[in-house]
C-alpha cells in the first residue's frame, strides 16, 4: 500500500509541478507583451497526463536496477512547453494576446489551488487515520 | 525546477522594464520643450528616447543528462535608443536658441504618442502585477499542505 505514491497523489503533485511551470510560462509571456518579435510558448500537460492515467500498468521483469520497471508512466510524467511560432498579433511579429494570457494566468492558478486543496485534504484524512480519530 | 521565486523574478523584470519605459515616457514628456539652436551639435534639443526590449533566455545548465523545459526568464531592456527624426523648427526670432534666420529646433515628440505609450506601459504594468499576485497566491496556497 502507497500511501504517499498512489496514483492520485501522483497525479496531483504532477499537477502543481505543471501549474508552477505554467505559471512561470505565462508570467514570461505577460512580461514580454510589447517585446518586438516575440512568440508566446504553452504548457501542455493535462492531455499527456490523461494519456498516463489510461495506460495499463505493465509489470515488466527487471533484472538490473538500470533497467526501466515498466511501472506506469505518470512517475515519471512531465509537461512539455511549446513555442508558438505559426500566429502574429502586432506587426512586429509579437503573438502574445493579452486577454487570452490573463484568462489562462486566472485559470490556472485557480486550478493550482483546487489540486492543492485536494492534496492537502488527502493529507489530512491520512492524519486523521493515523491519530485514530483523535484531533 | 525554478518554482515559484522564478516566476516572481519574471513577472519582476516585466514590472522593471514597463517602468523604465514609463521613466523614459515621462522624460520625454518633461522635455518637450527643451529647445535647441538648429544644426547647431553644440546646442543640440533634446532627443527622444525609446526603449529596447528583449526576452532574457536562461543559460541552459550543464547537467547533460536533462535539458530545462523552459529557458524563458522575463524581460530587459538592452538599449535606450535616441529617436534621429530631424527636430520640429519653429519661427520665433526672440528666442535664446534662435539661429540667424530666427529658427529654433524644438524636439520632434508628438504628445499624443507619448500619451499612448504611456496608456500601454501602465496597462502591461498592470498585468505583470496580476501575475505576481496569482503567483503570490498560489505559493501561500503551497504552503497549506500539510497543516492539519
Amino acid at each position: 500500500m502507497d500511501l504517499f505514491s498512489n496514483r492520485v497523489m501522483v497525479a496531483l503533485k504532477k499537477e502543481l509541478d505543471a501549474g508552477a511551470l505554467r505559471q512561470r510560462v505565462i508570467a514570461n509571456n505577460i512580461a514580454n507583451v510589447n517585446t518586438p518579435a516575440f512568440k508566446k510558448s504553452t504548457v501542455v500537460f493535462e492531455s499527456l497526463l490523461k494519456k498516463a492515467l489510461e495506460r495499463k500498468p505493465v509489470e515488466m521483469v527487471t533484472t538490473d536496477p538500470r533497467h526501466f520497471s515498466g511501472k506506469p508512466l505518470l512517475a515519471g510524467l512531465t509537461p512539455e512547453v511549446n513555442l508558438i511560432r505559426t500566429t502574429s498579433m502586432r506587426t512586429d511579429g509579437n503573438n502574445v494576446d493579452i486577454d487570452e494570457e490573463m484568462a489562462n494566468l486566472a485559470a490556472n492558478s485557480m486550478q493550482y489551488q483546487a489540486a492543492v486543496k485536494e492534496l492537502a485534504d488527502r493529507y489530512s484524512g491520512l492524519s486523521y487515520v493515523i491519530s485514530g480519530g483523535r484531533r | 525546477m525554478g518554482g515559484f521565486f522564478s516566476a516572481f523574478a519574471i513577472s519582476a523584470s516585466g514590472l522593471t522594464a514597463e517602468r523604465m519605459r514609463l521613466d523614459l515616457i515621462s522624460n520625454n514628456i518633461a522635455n518637450m520643450n527643451t529647445t535647441g539652436r538648429p544644426n547647431d551639435p553644440a546646442n543640440p534639443p533634446y532627443r527622444r528616447r525609446i526603449p529596447v526590449f528583449a526576452q532574457i533566455l536562461e543559460q541552459a545548465e550543464d547537467t547533460g543528462t536533462s535539458r530545462p523545459l523552459f529557458r524563458g526568464a522575463g524581460v530587459r531592456v538592452t538599449r535606450v535608443l535616441e529617436d534621429n527624426n530631424p527636430p520640429r523648427l519653429v519661427y520665433d526670432p526672440t528666442h535664446p536658441h534662435a539661429d540667424e534666420k530666427g529658427y529654433v529646433a524644438y524636439p520632434n515628440i508628438n504628445i499624443v504618442n507619448e500619451m499612448v505609450n504611456m496608456i500601454t506601459a501602465t496597462r502591461a504594468y498592470e498585468a505583470n502585477v496580476t501575475a505576481l499576485n496569482a503567483a503570490k497566491e498560489m505559493a501561500l496556497k503551497a504552503l497549506e499542505i500539510g497543516r492539519g
